[in-house]
């Protein structure tokens, strides 16, 4: 099923183990990009890192928040489709922590947020 | 060290009964007409009692001698009495106090006369009384006594307390006089700091204006200091602090002078006044008078308790404040409240007019007679009656003018996810929902219909945060309640997001 027609749980480094083949939203910083710039690390609103993998190479130069959408391989790293710079020179700046502490919320009550039965053909 | 021994060396000139003085000689007693030199000892904290010295005479400038020696040293224990058994008719006795508020040396220049006085605040075990001193004993007492410190006092004056000068539980006041003594007392056990009998912040709407009480809270948050010019011309500095207790309401103590200026509310100290002015400025309020005392993280039993009970719930809480507050948008000292909570808490419906702040939807303006002609007169919001002469009348300044201006008055439906109310937006709020000052909006109605409309479209489904009064009017026979918007804001997300946060935390609890 495409990354993009399915609902995609929002999640932090933390729960990566819970959602291995999972299609997941990350949002997190730009910490370092490879050199191949097929693979760059992102820190979440705990300061804990996770992986991304793309399958081209990046055509820009990346920095700031950023909100990846893909899927987690058996390795912990999120496989890619798609990703969104947050631009820190529009808006009201992109609260990191703020983020990941309605990401709890969400996870904490499921019961009161059930995106999972979203989907429909 | 417990025990210490202090010599003194006094001495003093006795008259004869036809004015000549002599001096030299020993010996010792009553109506000696010898000169003496005495070596006096006192020993703190024992129960030595002196031989009788002594008594003293005129010198020759006319002034009274000191006396040679206390009859009894102020270290005994044995006289200790507790302050409320203090009275005029017992002059025997010694107390054991702790200083709670030294005042400023002042002077005094009248007819009669000139001269300077301090007075001091004394508290113990079971109770607390002001004592005075005038003149000389300024000199001697004022260097001697630190607040927070404990004395031994002995032999001071009693009379009826002026209710006017002083607010402390007490029908006596004391005032010192040549023969007091007073003696540092280095046993503090059992001594409270001080004696307050602090009023729930929730219960100050039933304390008459004028009062005055007691009361503790968290400082929640302060306003910057501003300066302001009295009556007298004089300049003053002013600070308001924001105080909460355990009751869950909020009231705002102002702080004058140094106290202001000095004080600190970084880290949400707990602050009790001692004496505050009840006040009805603003709904509810307190002042502190120069006769008050302001104690920051006080070391009382209450101060505790408030700590405790904040750092563990009372931080979460939106706290209603019993002053009505000029600033708002965000922040611990806003009453926040969601639309059907309005219905359910009735807001609005008590003798009072309500105050809350909420989140809320423009769903709909309306348009028709949203503007109107007021009076051109700079302080006169009267809507002018045209005269269909080029002139316009206004009643109110009882003036006709050739011109007029153009304001608001808004009549508009906001939403949230439980329920709508129609409020009624002023100038000010109304310029800011429709985006458009009234003057240039007034234009757009008379010459471009289409734009004038768009104003009106583009205002829908904004959001923003009403500050609004909701109060009870009564118009044509019809009572309803009326809300009106007193500020608008733009949505802080990030502290919206943040409340919401804590608010379904502690829902979860």
């Amino acid at each position: 099923m495409s990354v993009f027609e399915s609902p995609k749980a929002r999640i932090n480094s933390s729960m990566l183990s819970q959602y291995i083949s999972r299609p997941v939203c990350f949002v997190g910083r730009v910490e370092k990009v490879h050199p191949t710039g097929k693979l760059f690390t992102l820190s979440d609103g705990e300061g804990k890192f996770a992986s991304v993998e793309l399958n081209e190479p990046l055509d820009e130069e990346l920095s700031g928040v950023l909100e990846v959408v893909g899927t987690v391989s058996n390795k912990g790293t999120i496989m890619a489709s798609a990703y969104n710079i947050l631009r820190e020179d529009k808006g009201i700046p992109f609260d990191l922590e703020l983020y990941n502490e309605a990401l709890k919320v969400v996870h904490d009550f499921p019961q009161h947020y059930p995106f999972e039965i979203a989907t429909s053909g | 060290a417990p025990y210490c021994v202090c010599m003194l060396k006094k001495s003093f000139t006795n008259t004869l009964k036809d004015g000549r003085y002599k001096r030299g000689g020993v010996g010792l007693g009553r109506n000696s007409d010898h000169c003496l030199q005495l070596t006096v000892l006192w020993i703190f904290r024992c129960g030595l009692h002196l031989p009788a010295g002594s008594s003293s005479t005129r010198g020759p400038a006319g002034k009274k001698a000191p006396k040679a020696v206390p009859t009894t040293p102020g270290g005994s224990k044995a006289n200790v009495v507790p302050i409320a058994s203090l009275n005029p008719y017992n002059t025997k006795w010694t107390v054991r106090v702790r200083v709670t508020n030294k005042s400023s040396i002042r002077t005094w220049s009248n007819s009669r006369g000139e001269g300077k006085l301090f007075s001091f605040e004394t508290v113990d075990e079971s109770g607390e009384i002001k004592v005075t001193a005038f003149n000389k004993e300024v000199d001697k007492f004022f260097p001697l006594l630190e607040t927070g410190k404990v004395y031994y006092i002995t032999r001071g004056k009693l009379k009826v307390a002026n209710k006017q000068y002083s607010t402390l539980k007490n029908d006596y006041e004391m005032t010192l006089h040549s023969e007091t003594s007073i003696l540092p007392c280095t046993d503090d056990q059992g001594l409270p700091m001080v004696q307050c009998d602090f009023v729930p912040i929730s219960q100050l709407e039933h304390r008459d204006k004028d009062a005055i009480i007691d009361v503790i809270g968290v400082c929640r948050s302060v306003e910057d200091v501003s300066r302001l010019t009295t009556k007298t011309s004089r300049e003053v500095s002013k600070r308001d602090i924001h105080l909460m207790d355990s009751s869950a309401k909020m009231v705002t103590v102002t702080l004058w002078g140094e106290e202001a200026e000095r004080f600190d509310g970084s880290c949400q100290p707990v602050v009790a006044v001692k004496g505050a002015r009840v006040s009805d400025f603003r709904g509810r309020s307190l002042s502190a008078l120069f006769s008050s005392t302001v104690m920051v993280n006080p070391d009382i039993p209450e101060a505790y308790r408030l700590r405790g009970w904040f750092d563990k719930e009372g931080y979460a809480l939106a706290g209603q404040s019993l002053t009505e507050m000029r600033s708002r948008g965000g922040g611990a000292n806003t009453c926040w409240k969601t639309l059907s909570d309005v219905t359910t808490e009735q807001l609005g419906q008590g003798d009072k007019a309500d105050y809350y702040t909420c989140v809320a939807t423009v769903l709909f303006c309306r348009k028709e007679s949203c503007v109107y002609q007021a009076c051109p007169m700079a302080h006169c919001q009267k809507k002018v009656v045209d005269q269909h002469n080029g002139l316009y009348r206004c009643e109110k300044c009882d003036k006709e003018f050739p011109n007029y201006k153009h304001r608001l008055i808004l009549s508009a439906n906001i939403a949230d996810f439980g329920d709508n109310q129609w409020v009624t937006c002023f100038q000010e709020t109304a310029e800011i929902i429709l985006c458009h000052d009234a003057e240039s909006l007034g234009r757009l109605k008379d010459t471009n219909e289409d734009a004038f409309d768009e104003v009106f479209h583009k205002a829908n489904f904004t959001t923003h945060i009403f500050r609004n009064r909701v109060k009870l009017e009564t118009y044509n026979e019809e009572t309803r309640v009326k809300t009106t918007v007193m500020d608008v804001k733009p949505v802080n997300h990030r502290e919206y997001s943040r409340r919401l946060i804590s608010s379904i935390r502690k829902m979860a609890i």
